[in-house]
């Protein structure tokens, strides 16, 4: 205990002092009312009674004269203004971290290990010492600073109550270089970390985090494990077939336990399928549905426990898919007549083709609502109001333009994470004649020859309408004779309806999500799961939103235009959710917390002033009702 | 005690001064004449009056016989007694004589406590109690004491000089101390003649209120006790850090009223009421307390006449 106000020995001299005055004026007798009575004798009567009870009188008086004394005590005290010696040490710069992962809504502690660790940063903030200052943050997907650096705890106390669960994984790196940041620059810096320790290794593409001289200390919140997730799901259609779809989805049972659970399938609200599993602790089971028919949209995985109890983890109980859109396209083909090119386009059933020769272009492509347009060896003046394949393109209604000749070119660089060209053997397809083409700014080369120098396949986008060009004719190759052949088309025409055969079925929470909008679009908003609306930004044609939440979105563009599509955690490391003991980075454990005691920062003189004004009004009461008199 | 607390001005007047008053009227005047002090012993008088004395005389009511003496009337002879005793006996009648009451009015600064209405209470009592013994033909002294016999009006009779007992009251003014003994034993030697002594007082003796009444009895007095009380007395408008003084002796004490203290005064002051009345009693003493409170109309037309005290 110190003083931070008068120092001890001026506060001794001013009780004294004061003291003294006090025990003066109560040795002073009471001035008293002066009044006549008739007959006195009736008085010393009943006074004498009272005489019986002087021992008692004395010592209440001595209780008086105590009690006032006490007062004093108090209030010379409180101009001391005395605190905690902690409190004026070297200030410390403190970034909690707190993790508001998937796996902190674990209901394993009461409420959920979320709230449990709000609480454990909120006795941090309240053990603050007078010069310490502190960050707030929570760790997800991303780390959110929830404010400045401040000492204010009110306000930090304020800050804990806006953390929020999401149903992603903790991006641990990410907000260890964060508070090393923030505290760099700072001598006693402080990281700790209130979380049940499912974050990781502490490293990232750049490396291995370093804390640098900030110290690391460790909360940990939770303590049982018992989980059963669903750790992957996935649907799609048959891309010869879609009016079928299969369904894979891995369950993983991350608790020490053996659990039996049911899995249910829904679709579009109907139960599709139903099944007991057993898991043993440790196993993850897949499970794959093929062949499954019908009209459903959203299809939605639901595990529970047979004995009808729920898990540690709602969070990973659910899993939610959307289906692609069945839908047939409307595809145009402008050609002479290519055999390869109708036996390609002939696989795809839900496919309605249209041949059309190079004439009668103009009259057909104003005629209809085409989703793709496929020039073979022609090219209009000028490109068509929708997606359009080109195959060995001429002229300058070409949407790159066609420079020099090739002989022999091969695909020596593929793009091939393209959805025109994933997953096709190109490589060693031998053309005998083709044309280098000019990517513009913003196009892919998905492949090119001379060693990546002259661009033979370039995909991009005119107008808002994609395009891919193909700068060799087929039949100067054996290309047509390859299965990619027709894959390549197939996936050109899915890659223009969004028909993806990688669709994917759902997207993962704690991805930054870049959902096209279209180029013209300048303005989205997204209705979550939970119902809430929330504006999001639009760049080069794609909304990008942060995904927090597993369950159905509506995307809505200007217009009232709406997009469904389903997110998922599916991770099986938030799923395993048993809190670990230590935390350790660079090869350094995490220290428990020290230095944070309630009360330290506390101005203790407002309590001593609280307690003056307690005992007055005691004094007062007493004395009123002559208690003490 | 502080200095400052003795000083003579720190003090309020604890005793009014009582303002000279019509005593009562001419009704209540009336209704008097129709009363008659009761005295329950027979005291030798001067004048042939209303009261029967020792002495035998011309009266109608047979007292005694004793022997004959030469030089007796012939007619006062027992003639009835000679033929059956053989003996001379003369008959004796009681004489109707004249009493002697003495109205004694404690004048002390306590009757006068607060706005003095005891002791204008008092004076009243004893003007309409000296009417009623004037009325009869007794004769009627009024005496005011303190801690002494302090002024006398001389022994009267005959309903006229009401007016002379109306004017000696009208000038008595409280104030001294209370020691009724003392001033009894000056009362007693100063009056050889017997009567009726009332005593009209609220009693206030520190030296105790027997004492007085005592002497009285001793010295054949047949003594009345009028008690004086202001029933506000047992309820003072006291509260807080006081220092009491007795009006009279100027006795200090420090005290913190409360109301529980206040509760016990009251029941102290009862109690001081029950033992005057109780030792009364005892001692074949009538008692009147004469409360300030009740009109004086009932007190004396009802109150003395249930007592006993009036007929």
């Amino acid at each position: 205990m110190i003083f931070a106000g008068l120092p001890l020995a001026q506060l001794t001299a001013l009780f004294f002092a004061v003291g003294f005055g006090v025990l003066v004026l109560y040795i002073l007798k009471l001035r008293r009312r002066v009044a006549a009575v008739p007959f006195s004798p009736i008085w010393e009567r009943i006074l004498r009674d009272k005489e019986a009870t002087t021992l008692f009188s004395k010592l209440k008086r001595l209780l008086s004269l105590l009690l006032q004394l006490a007062l004093l005590a108090l209030l010379v005290l409180a101009l001391g203004d005395p605190r905690a010696a902690e409190s004026l040490l070297a200030g410390r710069t403190v970034v909690v971290l707190v993790d508001a992962s998937a796996s902190m809504q674990s209901t394993d502690v009461s409420p959920n290990r979320l709230a449990v660790a709000k609480d454990e940063a909120r006795k941090l903030v309240r053990g603050l010492g007078g010069a310490d200052r502190m960050l707030v943050a929570q760790m997800d997907a991303m780390v959110t600073p929830l404010g400045p650096l401040t000492s204010d705890t009110s306000v930090l106390e304020r800050e804990l109550d806006g953390i929020h669960a999401t149903d992603t994984r903790a991006d641990f790196p990410r907000a260890l270089r964060f508070a090393t940041d923030v505290l760099r620059g700072y001598d006693r810096g402080e990281i700790i970390v209130v979380s049940d320790g499912a974050l990781g290794e502490a490293s990232d593409a750049s490396g291995p985090v370093h804390l640098g001289s900030a110290t690391l200390s460790y909360v940990k919140v939770g303590k049982d494990a018992k989980n059963v997730g669903i750790t992957q799901f996935s649907v799609r259609r048959y891309p010869l077939d879609k009016s079928r779809y299969e369904v894979m989805l891995e369950l993983t049972n991350t608790g020490p336990d053996v659990e039996d659970v049911e899995l249910q399938l829904v679709g579009d609200g109907a139960l599709v399928d139903l099944t007991k599993l057993r898991l043993r602790p440790g196993e993850r089971l897949p499970r794959f549905y093929p062949q499954l028919s019908g009209a459903s949209r959203t299809l939605e995985a639901t595990i529970t426990r047979t004995d009808g109890t729920r898990d540690d983890l709602p969070a990973d109980d659910h899993a939610y898919a959307l289906l692609p859109e069945r839908r047939r396209a409307k595809v145009l083909v402008v050609t002479e007549g290519d055999t390869y090119l109708d036996a390609a386009l002939l696989l795809d059933g839900y496919l309605d083709v249209t041949d059309v020769a190079p004439r009668g272009y103009a009259v057909a492509i104003a005629k209809g609502d085409w989703d793709a347009v496929i020039f073979d060896r022609v090219t209009p003046a000028e490109m068509p109001k929708t997606n359009s394949l080109y195959l060995d393109p001429r002229g300058p209604g070409a949407p790159v333009k066609v420079d020099r000749e090739l002989k022999q070119p091969g695909f020596d660089k593929i793009e091939r994470r393209h959805p025109a060209v994933r997953f096709l053997a190109l490589d060693d397809v031998n053309i005998a004649l083709g044309h280098k083409l000019v990517p513009e700014a913003g196009d892919k080369v998905l492949g090119a020859a001379d060693g990546g120098a002259s661009p033979i396949l370039v995909a991009g986008a005119r107008g808002g309408h994609k395009f891919v060009a193909m700068g060799f004719d087929v039949r100067d190759s054996d290309l047509p004779l390859r299965v990619a052949w027709p894959l390549f088309v197939l996936d050109c025409v899915d890659w223009f309806t969004n028909e993806d055969a990688q669709y994917l079925s759902s997207l993962r929470t704690g991805e930054v999500w870049r959902l096209p909008v279209g180029a013209s679009v300048s303005q989205a908003s997204v209705k979550r799961p939970d119902g809430v609306m929330q504006s999001v930004p639009v760049h080069e044609g794609r909304a990008v939103l942060l995904g927090e939440q597993s369950g159905f979105y509506d995307l809505i563009i200007a217009g009232g235009e709406t997009t469904t599509f389903a997110a998922n955690l599916l991770d099986a490391s938030e799923s395993s959710i048993a809190p670990q003991d230590q935390v350790v980075v660079g090869g350094k454990q995490a220290s428990a917390v020290e230095g944070f005691h309630a009360g330290v920062r506390r101005e203790i003189w407002i309590y001593l002033l609280l307690a003056a004004a307690l005992l007055s009004a005691l004094e007062w009461a007493t004395y009123h009702r002559r208690v003490t008199v | 005690m502080g200095l400052i607390d003795i000083l003579p001005w720190r003090r309020e007047k604890a005793v009014a001064v009582t303002r000279d008053e019509d005593l009562f009227d001419d009704e209540f005047q009336r209704k008097l004449d129709y009363l008659a002090l009761v005295s329950r012993r027979v005291f030798a008088g001067r004048l042939r009056a209303e009261r029967r004395t020792k002495k035998s005389g011309s009266g109608v009511e047979f007292a005694d016989h004793r022997e004959y003496q030469p030089g007796d009337d012939f007619r006062y002879l027992d003639w009835n007694a000679y033929q059956r005793f053989d003996r001379l006996l003369v008959r004796l009648f009681e004489e109707e004589e004249d009493l002697a009451i003495y109205f004694i009015l404690d004048t002390s600064s306590s009757m006068g406590f607060g706005q003095g209405e005891k002791l204008r209470y008092a004076k009243k009592l004893c003007a309409a109690l000296a009417y009623v013994g004037l009325a009869n033909l007794d004769r009627v002294s009024i005496v005011t004491t303190s801690d002494r016999v302090l002024e006398r009006m001389a022994e009267t009779r005959g309903k006229a000089r009401i007016f002379k007992a109306f004017r000696f009251l009208s000038s008595i003014e409280a104030g001294g101390k209370t020691d009724l003994e003392d001033a009894m034993k000056t009362f007693v030697a100063q009056h050889k003649r017997r009567g009726l002594a009332v005593l009209v007082s609220d009693l206030y003796d520190p030296g105790g209120f027997e004492r007085g009444i005592n002497v009285l009895r001793y010295n054949k007095f047949d003594p009345f006790v009028v008690h004086v009380v202001d029933p506000a007395e047992a309820r003072p408008r006291l509260h807080g850090d006081l220092l009491v003084y007795d009006c009279e002796t100027g006795d200090e004490r420090e005290v913190t009223v409360t109301a529980k203290l206040l509760q016990r005064f009251a029941e102290a002051q009862a109690h001081y009421l029950e033992q005057v009345e109780r030792y009364c009693s005892t001692h074949q003493v009538p008692y009147v307390r004469a409360s300030v409170d009740v009109a004086f109309d009932e007190m004396i037309l009802r109150v003395f006449r249930r007592g006993g005290f009036l007929r």
